[in-house]
Parts: structure tokens; C-alpha cells; sequence
């Protein structure tokens, strides 16, 4: 009926059809062995949950209630126990090499069981996206060696993502909010490596973490421009931790409050900074910048909406059972129209946040930051080479500035901009769908249960607890929705500006 | 506002302004850590003695029995004015309320006399109820067994509100033979009552909320026996309104602690407030706050002059205002970002409250329900 030529130019019309339906041209694509690996990771979630999360959630959340200073840390060791926070650590580096769209699904499980266990699992990986975004190949292998070693020794070494400040929230997720914020993290260089001041807030594991990700200014009224990005480790001189918050949900997993004074953090431990990004791309440390930002949320959004799936699917759940076991006038509630149709509406929630986090990860697959190893030929290359191969040829070479430069080429310099906006578009749809689907079934749950939903014993109410924060980190669900107009609908809008009204 | 529609009760509304901001405030967050904070008996008997003090517990109590004897509009005033600082002292006054209002229904003049001219302390004169049950559609009540002369109770009763704190307690009960169920006063520091650790729930936290086991406990019956759904009702179509100013004076203080946040806190060198979709959230907010202040002062209007229809008009409108004042906390959270999560402000605390307080009565969908079968027959 129309030509092959004529098919393509009607196609890749705005709005791109390809864009626009990832999973009917990627999943095809993918490697068989990803979907096994994604049953593996899933099963050991619903085990986890048997005997671990379930046993514990309602216990923690009381404990902490009783003691706000409670920090549950056995329970990082538990996970660590369990291997969790190793699994989603490429080969390469030492780790169980779990494809990464794989842990949406896990979080999502755990999630529907505690979304503050699920947090303390899945921030971690928040963490190690940041790290191995700066595609300093010599930091990353360092960094997750210890986690590796951690797993051995039994003593848990965590990763954190520290870039919340106390005057700047939203700010320093987006440069240029940057460039205006009210930035304090402050890091002066010096012979040597930099002196590092100020303080980070709201920093999700920071009390469990050995090693955290901090984002500082060399100017802080030029944030967006200055940007340098630290590796410091818990112990070294001049950092401290403070209080951690009093939160109303998600209690298991504390945000943190991190110190610095004059702390000195050597080059080696410098993943990022004007200079480095000078080095290997002609481009502006600005866009870079948000380039480096848009990659890790482009991850951890999608799991920030595998975390709002799990508190939908947990409230869901919680308004099931309750409604099997509860009669209205001598019939069981689950007999009336009315609440079959409030289940069947949150079941649909579920299964429609999944298809949206879905869409993230196929776009992180192919367009983003999976790409390199999610090639069929590299991911099983990855999957059936012994560990002791790595060990023995690639690591050494992990060392070596030409890794560095070529990861930073591949994941910096070579990202289309097409490519980065729907990465990041996505993962922001992802994110607020899922999270706003998450906090709609608790209400619905609710709603349902009436006061028996609002014991704590019950289970319902420590979800809509929890569920609120999700709408609230990795980015407001406000500023998700202007990421995702700015970086997929605004090509319609040439007289849009972001950021400037 | 419902002071628009009677000016005489500005002074009283005053007074509860002021004894809201100086007696509640400074305790919120304190108070809020209960049941696993220290707050005691003492100090909910010296913020109930003040209350009671003021006279705010029989506000709707005839002057009969010491009472002040204004209508449901003062009563629905005083809960918004203290639900914008601490809804839990909301849900004290509207327990305390509840049970006056099933005792007055019933005529029970004797169980008035004896309790309310002659408490001596916020003990006596708080009665406890279980205000989020609609003892209609309890799957259990106790049992009440009739030995000629007196009834006792045997069974076990949920989420009783007060019920650790209050001496007396109004209590839903089935008669052995008969349809329908009663309401029994029982003594709750008499023999056979066992009393549960407080219940740590979603919200209002410092209001004390218990389950309790009867085993032949002696009690008396209030009104009729099997009357007891027709003093719940004609007790809950008013109270409905009394629920909806508890959710309408928490939305206040969400839109209050939002606006002043976002002038405070900058955003790109700004204040928030400044940003169009934050001004946006916040209009929603006001919009629906002032809407909900509509629904109530409305009501009250049709309950206090007795207009038609005003009972349904009381459920209508309330399960209306619970439904937005939902979205009016949930946004008031989200305005201050990760602060607004922290206990330190008042934002997630409303977050909770108002989800506590759509409880109330019984279960919303079933209230829909049996609103539309009213009309529609």
C-alpha cells in the first residue's frame, strides 16, 4: 500500500513512532538470558520478602516509631548477606553482573512488601549509577571492589548519592536551577585535590554508607558551570555525620545528615571537575553536567517508580485480602460490584506503572545508559566469562586513563541529545506515574479498609506513609513532569523556555 | 466562615484561637509522638482540663446538665480552629461529643445527670466512644445479657477511642433475642474490663485509642434496647459535619504552613512561591480549602434551622470535604519538598490527620451507598 521510503518519512514524523513505542521495536532485541536473570532476581525478591521483609517491616517501622535515634543496621546486613548489593554490579567490576532493568523488577517486589527495605537495597545502586557515570574506570573499580569485599567480609560497604543541600533541593537536579540556587557544598581547589566545605542533607543510607558521591562548587554562585564531583569515604579527616530525620515514612532507611569541614579529598578521588571534562569533550562542563544528571536519574528514576509500583501493588494487596476476609451485611466485601471495580482500577494501576517503568528501562536499554551492556554480543560476553577473566586481563586495564577516556567518550561525548531527552523524558514519566499510582492505591486502600486500615498492625497505613516520599525525591514529581515536557514534547513548543518564567 | 453567618459567636472563636495557638502549639510535635512519646495521663488531663475548663466539652450540652447549649455551628468552629494547630484535640471534643449526643438522643436524662453536672475531673466528663465505628455494620459487638435488674456486657469492642483515659464509656452492644443493637453506659475501671496497650494508628496520635474485652461488666443501658441505630444515626448525620470541620480547619493549616514555606524557601534564585506551577498547587489548595469551608458553614446552616434534607446534606457534604481535604494534605507535603515529610513541620502530620479523620463514623463507600439508597429509595 506505501512504499518502504514513504512508510519511514511518515514514521520518523514527530512524534517519532519508534520513540513512542520502545517495546514494540526493543523487546524483540533483547537477549534471551536477560529474562531468566530477571525470574532469578524476582524469585529472590518473593523469598526475601518471606523471610526477611514481611517478618520485619511492621517490626522496624514500630522500633523506629519507639526510638527515632533506631538505626535497624542488622538490617543491612541482612541484605548484604543475601547479596543484594552486589548483584547489579557489572562483572567487570567484581560483581554478579545482574542486568540492570532487572532490579526495577526486584525493587518493585520488595517494594510491595516494605518500600523503606526496598530503598535501602535499591538507593545503594543510586549510588553506584553516579559513580560509574563519571566513567572514571580507576574510581569505579576501586569503589565497588569494596563493595565486592564488603559482601566477603560480612561487613556491608554501601554507596551514597549525596546532592540535596539545606538550601538547595530541586536546584541541584537541574543546572539551571544551578546557576541561580542558593548552592553551600563548597570545594576549593589545591594542591593536590580539593578542600572540601559545607553540608549535605536528606541523604538517602548516608549512616550505612562507606562511600558517598558528593557533589560540591569550586564558585558557588557559578554552580552549574563549577561542578566537581568527590569521592569521599567515611573516616577521612573533616567529614562527619549528623542527625538523620525524623520522617514520617520509610523509616528503615534514614536521610542523612553529612558534614564537611576543610576535608581534604585527594585527585584521586576526584571523578569529576572542570579540568577532567575539558580532557576528553569539547563541550561545556554545563552540559555535561546535566548530561551526567540525566543519566543516573534516567536509572534511578525508573526504580524510584519500581519503588511506587511496589507501595500500589502492597496497598493492593492489603485491600484484597482485607476484602476476602471481610463480610458487609453477612456477604464477603469481594462479592460487590463496587469493590470489584476499586480492585480491578487498582490492580490496572499496577500493571500500567509497570508498563511506564518498563518503557524507561527499554530506553536506558538502547538509548542510554544500558547500551554498551546490553549488546547482545558484550552482555554475553559478560554473562558466560569466568570471573577470574576479569580478575586477570580486563582489570588491570581499568587503571589505565585510556578506560577512563573511553568510557567518558562513549557515555559523554557519543550520547545523541535525541537520546539523552528520552532517556530522561521517560524515566520521568516512569517516576511520577508511578509514584502518583502508588499513593492513589493507598488512598483507594484506605478507603476501602476504613479504621482497620489505620492500625499500624494492619499494614495499610505504613504504605501511604511511605508512598508520600516517593512523590517527593529524585526530583518532585513537578519537576519530573517539566523534564518530561522539556525533553520530549517541547520539540512541538520552539517558543518554550525552561526554568525562566 | 461560619462567624459570617453568626456574629455572636466571634468571641467565642477568639477564645479558641487563642488557647489553639498558646496551650496546642508549642506541644504538637511532642504530643504527637504518643503512644510512644511521654505523653501521660497527666499531661492529656491537664490539656483536657483546659479545654474543659473553658467550657469548649459542653458546647452542646443543654444548660440543663452544665452544658452551654449552642448548636452545631459553635461546636464545628471550635474543631476547625484547634484541627488547623492539632486535630487530635479535634477528635477528644468530637469522642466527648459523640457520646453526649447518642445519650441526648436516647433521653437519657438520668446517665446525663450523673456524669455531667458532677464530674469532677476531664476523666469523668470525657466519655468514650468508638467514633469510627458505625455499630450497624460491626461484624462484632459485645453481647448484653439482661439478669432482671441490671445488664452486663461480654465481648470485646475495637478501637475505642479515649478508652485508656475516660472513666465512663458509651458502648455498642447486641441484646441476646433482639434485633439491632443498644448502647450501654459502662464504668471502664470496673471489674471484667481489659484494656489494650494504645493503638498506634495513622494519625492523630494524641488522642488515646484502645481495644477493650468485656467479661461480665455491669452496665446500663442508655434509651431503649434495640434503639441504639436510631440514636446513631440522628447522632451521626450531625457529627458528619462535626468531622468535616476537623478535616476543613486541617486544610486550613496545610494551605497556611504551604504559603508561608514557598515566600520563605528560594527555588533558582527565587522564592517558590514565585514559580507558576507552585502558585498553581497552591490555588488548587485554596480552592478546595474554601470550598470545603463552604460545605460546612452550609451545613451547619441547614442543620441549625432544621432546613430540609439537612441530613443528607451533612453526609454529602463531608464525605465531599474528606475527599479534598486528602488532596489538599498530600499537596501541602509536596510543597515543601522533603520538609514537608519531616516531623519537624506540621505538613505530614495533616497528611495523616486528615486520612484518620475520613474514618470517622464508619466506612466512607457504605456512607455513599446508604446516602444514595436514601435518595433514590
Amino acid at each position: 500500500m506505501l512504499k518502504r521510503s514513504k512508510v519511514r518519512s511518515y514514521i520518523e514524523r514527530f512524534p517519532r513512532f519508534e520513540d513512542e513505542s520502545l517495546s514494540l521495536y526493543y523487546a524483540p532485541r533483547m537477549p534471551k538470558a536477560m529474562i531468566r536473570e530477571t525470574e532469578e532476581a524476582v524469585a529472590l525478591a518473593r523469598k526475601f520478602n518471606d523471610e526477611v521483609a514481611r517478618p520485619l517491616a511492621l517490626e522496624l517501622d514500630r522500633k523506629t516509631h519507639e526510638n527515632p535515634d533506631y538505626l535497624p543496621a542488622e538490617l543491612v546486613k541482612k541484605a548484604n548477606e543475601w547479596g543484594f548489593y552486589t548483584m547489579w554490579i557489572p562483572k567487570l567490576f567484581g560483581g554478579k553482573g545482574f542486568n540492570m532493568p532487572s532490579i526495577s523488577y526486584f525493587l518493585e517486589e520488595v517494594g510491595s512488601a516494605c518500600v523503606g527495605i526496598a530503598n535501602v537495597i535499591g538507593v545503594h545502586y543510586l549510588g553506584m549509577a553516579a559513580c560509574m557515570m563519571l566513567s572514571n574506570t580507576r574510581i569505579i573499580k576501586k569503589v565497588m571492589s569494596d563493595v565486592v569485599e564488603g559482601e566477603k567480609t560480612g561487613e556491608p560497604c554501601l554507596i551514597s548519592y549525596c546532592i540535596t543541600e539545606p538550601t538547595a533541593g530541586t536546584d541541584v537536579e537541574e543546572v539551571d536551577l544551578e546557576a541561580k540556587g542558593r548552592l553551600g557544598c563548597h570545594a576549593r581547589k589545591v594542591a593536590g585535590g580539593y578542600i572540601l566545605n559545607g553540608s549535605k542533607i536528606f541523604i538517602s543510607n548516608g549512616h550505612y554508607s562507606t562511600w558517598n558521591v558528593v557533589y560540591a562548587y569550586a564558585d558557588l554562585k557559578r554552580g552549574a558551570d563549577t561542578k566537581v564531583a568527590l569521592m569521599v569515604k567515611r573516616g577521612m579527616k573533616g567529614f562527619s555525620l549528623g542527625t538523620h530525620e525524623n520522617k514520617m515514612g520509610q523509616r528503615v532507611c534514614p536521610a542523612s545528615v553529612l558534614n564537611f569541614e576543610d576535608c581534604f579529598v585527594p585527585d584521586e578521588l576526584v571523578a569529576m571537575d572542570p579540568d577532567i571534562i575539558k580532557s576528553f569533550t569539547k563541550r561545556s562542563p554545563r552540559d555535561v553536567n546535566m548530561q551526567h544528571i540525566d543519566y543516573v536519574f534516567s536509572i534511578s528514576r525508573a526504580g524510584v517508580g519500581a519503588f511506587g509500583i511496589g507501595a500500589a501493588r502492597g496497598a493492593f494487596e492489603a485491600a484484597l485480602k482485607y476484602a476476602n476476609e471481610t463480610e458487609i451485611d453477612g456477604k464477603p466485601m469481594v462479592t460487590y460490584e463496587w469493590v470489584q471495580c476499586r480492585l480491578a482500577e487498582m490492580y490496572a494501576n499496577v500493571r500500567l506503572g509497570r508498563l511506564a517503568y518498563t518503557e524507561a528501562n527499554l530506553a536506558n536499554q538502547h538509548r542510554g545508559a544500558y547500551n554498551l551492556l546490553q549488546m547482545k554480543p558484550i552482555y554475553y560476553y559478560l554473562r558466560y566469562l569466568p570471573g577470574s577473566y576479569f580478575k586477570k586481563i580486563i582489570a588491570p586495564l581499568l587503571d589505565k586513563p585510556i578506560a577512563t577516556w573511553i568510557l567518558s567518550k562513549w557515555y559523554i561525548d557519543w550520547q545523541k541529545p535525541k537520546d539523552q531527552h528520552l532517556t530522561t523524558g521517560l524515566a520521568s514519566m516512569a517516576k511520577f506515574s508511578c509514584t502518583d499510582f502508588g499513593v492513589r492505591n493507598c488512598q483507594m486502600a484506605l478507603e476501602l479498609m476504613g479504621k482497620d486500615g489505620l492500625r499500624q498492625d494492619s499494614g495499610a497505613e505504613k504504605i501511604i506513609r511511605d508512598a508520600k516520599l516517593l512523590q517527593i525525591y529524585e526530583g518532585t514529581n513537578q519537576l519530573n513532569r517539566i523534564n518530561l515536557f522539556k525533553s520530549i514534547v517541547a520539540p512541538t513548543c520552539p517558543k518554550a523556555t525552561f526554568f525562566e518564567e | 466562615m461560619l462567624t459570617a453567618l453568626n456574629n455572636d459567636l466571634k468571641p467565642f472563636e477568639d477564645l479558641i484561637t487563642k488557647f489553639s495557638r498558646e496551650e496546642l502549639k508549642p506541644h504538637v510535635e511532642v504530643r504527637d509522638r504518643y503512644p510512644f512519646g511521654d505523653l501521660d495521663d497527666d499531661v492529656i488531663e491537664a490539656g483536657f482540663r483546659k479545654i474543659y475548663d473553658l467550657g469548649f466539652l459542653g458546647i452542646m450540652l443543654p444548660e440543663k446538665y452544665a452544658g452551654i447549649g449552642q448548636g452545631i455551628s459553635a461546636m464545628c468552629m471550635m474543631l476547625g480552629h484547634v484541627a488547623e494547630v492539632d486535630a487530635s484535640y479535634s477528635l477528644i471534643i468530637f469522642t466527648s461529643a459523640m457520646s453526649q449526643q447518642v445519650i441526648l438522643n436516647a433521653d437519657a436524662d438520668e446517665i446525663a445527670e450523673k456524669i455531667y453536672p458532677k464530674a469532677k475531673d476531664a476523666k469523668e466528663y470525657l466519655v468514650a466512644f468508638p467514633s469510627f465505628t458505625d455499630p450497624g455494620e460491626s461484624k462484632e459487638l459485645p453481647t448484653a445479657s439482661f439478669s432482671g435488674k441490671d445488664y452486663t456486657l461480654t465481648g470485646k469492642l475495637d478501637y475505642l477511642v479515649l478508652g485508656s483515659f475516660s472513666k465512663w464509656a458509651v458502648i455498642p452492644a447486641r441484646v441476646a433475642g433482639r434485633q439491632g443493637y443498644s448502647f450501654f453506659l459502662a464504668d471502664l475501671n470496673g471489674k471484667g474490663v481489659t484494656k489494650s496497650d494504645p493503638i498506634f494508628s495513622l494519625g492523630l496520635h494524641a488522642c488515646p485509642i484502645i481495644d477493650i474485652s468485656l467479661s461480665s461488666v455491669s452496665a446500663r443501658i442508655i434509651g431503649e434496647e434495640g434503639k441504639g441505630e436510631r440514636y446513631f444515626e440522628t447522632a451521626s448525620k450531625i457529627m458528619h459535619a462535626a468531622a468535616a470541620a476537623i478535616n476543613a480547619g486541617i486544610m486550613r493549616g496545610s494551605l497556611k504552613e504551604a504559603v508561608e514555606y514557598t515566600k520563605e524557601r528560594e527555588q533558582g534564585g527565587r522564592p517558590v512561591i514565585n514559580w507558576s506551577e507552585v502558585r498553581m498547587l497552591l490555588a488548587n489548595m485554596a480552592i478546595k480549602s474554601k470550598a470545603a469551608e463552604l460545605c460546612v458553614t452550609q451545613t451547619c446552616k441547614a442543620i441549625d434551622e432544621n432546613l430540609k434534607d439537612w441530613g443528607r446534606t451533612s453526609i454529602a457534604s463531608t464525605l465531599h470535604v474528606h475527599d479534598l481535604a486528602c488532596e489538599v494534605v498530600t499537596d501541602g507535603v509536596q510543597l515543601l519538598g522533603g520538609n514537608g515529610y519531616m516531623k519537624d513541620y506540621g505538613q505530614e502530620k495533616r497528611y495523616r490527620d486528615a486520612r484518620q479523620v475520613m474514618a470517622l463514623l464508619g466506612l466512607a463507600p457504605l456512607k455513599k451507598l446508604a446516602l444514595i439508597k436514601e435518595i433514590a429509595g
